[in-house]
């Protein structure tokens, strides 16, 4: 005990700092994927993606994010362990933060598929299993949380399949695109619009203290959900109308005006990706640096459940943004540039699915990876015969960021808890 | 920053590729029309400077079916099978190379068809021609598959446009009919070996017809996947 309050200041400072390293890798790199398919199809520009990228990221985390950052904070561990030795776990949380950081810095500069999300829990699973022991693991839940790194790509899959299948019967193969899209497109906006509104209503809003009352009673959620997907379908309805169509540019191409109006809705659907990411990636950052937070704070009461201080989302929220000044917005301009081949329509589908997927993820408290997400469901409309060519390669990537990155992240944790025990003292 | 994200799942499109290249197919054998008109004039200096283009033109469209076998590895998942995609690749080419070949023939032999089947033989080209304009048309209508994934209504429009290839290439086997029967009646006062290029140069000019028909078959098979 004596440890933690002797170190008390160097410790929260040391969190601060790996925390904004580590926010700042996602800021730097995880954003970048997720508004990519936004600014790839050209409806809007890197700026306004991270212009939407910084309310919306940090609406998602403040507002949604709350399950996820409990999970990572003491879900993956069985806290049960530590009430002896609760420096361990500050130890170990701010060497899970180091490490995740170090190694999206790393990869990320070589060109290595990774993951935030998959390198921040192979960290703490690694510090947890070595460094204190396999009974510090709670494996009941990561192995839920590993069933879930499979399960959102294919249930984003699956639902982008629908959404095309939907999109195309509704608007795409119809004697009148245009006027169809102009009728149908805020419909599917308010659907997402309601169910991003519920999940927060429900799950999310019970993190923040003060508007925790909203949530509590059924009804009244559906009520709100019902009304941010009206508003959100109002936008919807009002940008696809203001948007000029031109029939001219139909002669050589009769979806271009079609094509248009998606357009103009991706600036709705980078909103609910951006909402999405960061209800749950933002927890990667945020959740190690709660844990050392709390514990450090009550003076090593690992069952403190004290509530998340705002200025620690405000740590998160500014890493990424950070990320986003420094590295982002390049990353986000070269995946555009890389991904021109993906039409308004179809990155429409596949943020919907991805997006909603995200969000799902996010109510049951589980971090999933946005990028394999994303991933899943722009396969979900290739498999929908939406899309010319997808390099498979790609999965064979993803498998290797999950045989890489897990133990890369757990190695390099183990290393900087062994180190800081050193240290600090055991 | 190097690739480790998103971007690398999307492959480039084969479509326009291929579009390109049915492109290059049909200027190869539309030119063609022109060689047989100077050839029939017998103006030999100006049949060689567009037997040239010709073969220029064909060894771009080899160079464009070059380049998208070499973007299509086989781990691209599209909407059609990729073997299809291919042979509908090799099918048009394979007009080019007839075409290039047929001016090439009858350059080297400064052939000049019998005068009584001089006017059915530019109806064949004419014929020919038609054909793989229309065979084009279905080619470029594959922008507009893919953008409704292939939707029912869309593959009607390119099901009616393979209706009009198919009755095409029939209306080029009964001319060909005709300058058979034509040939086969001046047998006995012409050259035999004269007589046996005049039918193989017959015989090629209806191969294209035929390879723009089968393009138009390939790609049905191709959007019925």
């Amino acid at each position: 005990m004596d440890i933690i309050t002797q170190n008390h200041e160097i410790l929260i400072m040391l969190a601060i700092g790996f925390g904004l390293f580590m926010a700042w890798g996602v800021g730097a790199n995880d954003v970048a994927n997720a508004m990519g398919t936004s600014v790839g199809s050209g409806a809007i520009t890197v700026k306004q993606a991270i212009i939407i990228a910084i309310i919306f990221e940090f609406a998602g985390a403040v507002l949604a994010g709350g399950e996820v950052t409990a999970t990572v904070r003491k879900g993956i561990l069985d806290a049960s362990i530590f009430v002896d030795s609760p420096h361990l776990l500050v130890y170990g949380m701010l060497a899970a933060l180091l490490s995740a950081g170090f190694w999206l810095l790393i990869a990320s500069s070589v060109g290595w598929p990774v993951s935030t999300t998959h390198s921040i829990v192979g960290a703490i699973v690694g510090f947890g299993a070595v460094g204190v022991g396999i009974d510090a693991v709670a494996w009941g839940k990561v192995g839920t949380i590993v069933a879930s790194w499979v399960i959102s790509p294919l249930l984003a899959g699956t639902l982008a399949v629908f959404i095309f299948k939907s999109l195309q019967k509704r608007i795409i193969s119809t004697e009148t695109p245009l006027e169809n899209a102009k009728r149908y497109l805020p419909f599917y906006v308010f659907i997402v619009g309601f169910v991003i509104a519920l999940v927060t209503l429900l799950k999310g809003l019970k993190h923040v203290e003060s508007l925790k009352h909203l949530g509590k009673d059924l009804p009244t959620s559906m009520m709100i959900a019902v009304i941010v997907g009206i508003i959100a379908s109002i936008i919807a309805a009002v940008i696809v109308r203001r948007i000029k169509t031109n029939p001219e540019d139909d002669a050589d191409f009769q979806y271009a005006n079609m094509e248009k109006l998606f357009g103009g809705l991706m600036v709705v659907t980078a909103c609910s990706m951006a909402f999405a990411h960061g209800s749950n990636d933002v927890a990667n950052a945020i959740g190690p640096l709660a844990a050392v937070y709390s514990i450090v704070e009550s003076g090593g009461d690992i069952a403190s459940k004290s509530v998340l201080p705002s200025w620690i989302l405000l740590v998160g929220g500014g890493g990424i943004v950070f990320g986003l000044a420094t590295f982002g917005f390049k990353v986000m301009r070269t995946i555009g540039k890389g991904i021109t081949e993906l039409t308004p329509s179809r990155g429409f589908a596949a943020e919907l699915a991805a997006a909603t997927t995200v969000v799902l993820a996010s109510y049951t408290g589980l971090p999933v990876s946005t990028t394999q997400v994303l991933v899943g469901a722009v396969l979900g409309v290739g498999i929908a015969r939406g899309l010319a060519s997808l390099n498979l390669r790609v999965i064979n990537r993803i498998f290797l960021s999950w045989i890489v990155t897990l133990p890369a992240g757990a190695v390099m944790a183990i290393v900087f808890f062994y180190a800081l025990k050193g240290l600090f003292g055991a | 920053m190097a690739r480790n994200d998103i971007s690398g799942l999307f492959g480039k499109s084969p479509i326009n590729p291929l579009q390109q290249h049915m492109k290059q197919v049909h200027l190869c054998l539309k030119e063609f029309g022109n060689f047989a008109k100077a050839a029939a004039k017998q103006d030999w200096e100006k049949a060689e400077s567009i037997r040239q283009s010709i073969s220029k033109k064909e060894h771009k469209a080899d160079e464009l079916k070059k380049k998208l076998r070499m973007n299509l590895p086989s781990t691209f998942m599209m909407p059609f099978s990729r073997r299809d995609l291919l042979d509908v690749l090799l099918i048009q080419d394979s007009i080019a190379n007839i075409t290039k070949d047929l001016a090439g023939l009858m350059m080297t032999r400064h052939m000049v068809l019998p005068v009584e089947v001089s006017q059915t033989f530019q109806d064949l080209i004419a014929v020919c021609v038609k054909t793989s304009a229309a065979a084009l048309e279905a080619i470029n209508e594959l922008d507009e598959l893919l953008e409704t994934a292939f939707s029912h209504r869309e593959r009607k429009v390119v099901d009616d446009i393979i209706g009009k290839i198919n009755g095409f290439e029939h209306e080029s086997d009964g001319v060909q009919h005709q300058i058979r029967d034509a040939l086969f009646a001046l047998e006995s006062n012409t050259p035999p070996v004269d007589m046996m290029f005049y039918y193989r140069a017959v015989e090629w000019l209806g191969e294209t017809a035929d390879a723009a028909q089968k393009v138009g078959s390939r790609l049905e098979v191709m959007l019925a996947k």
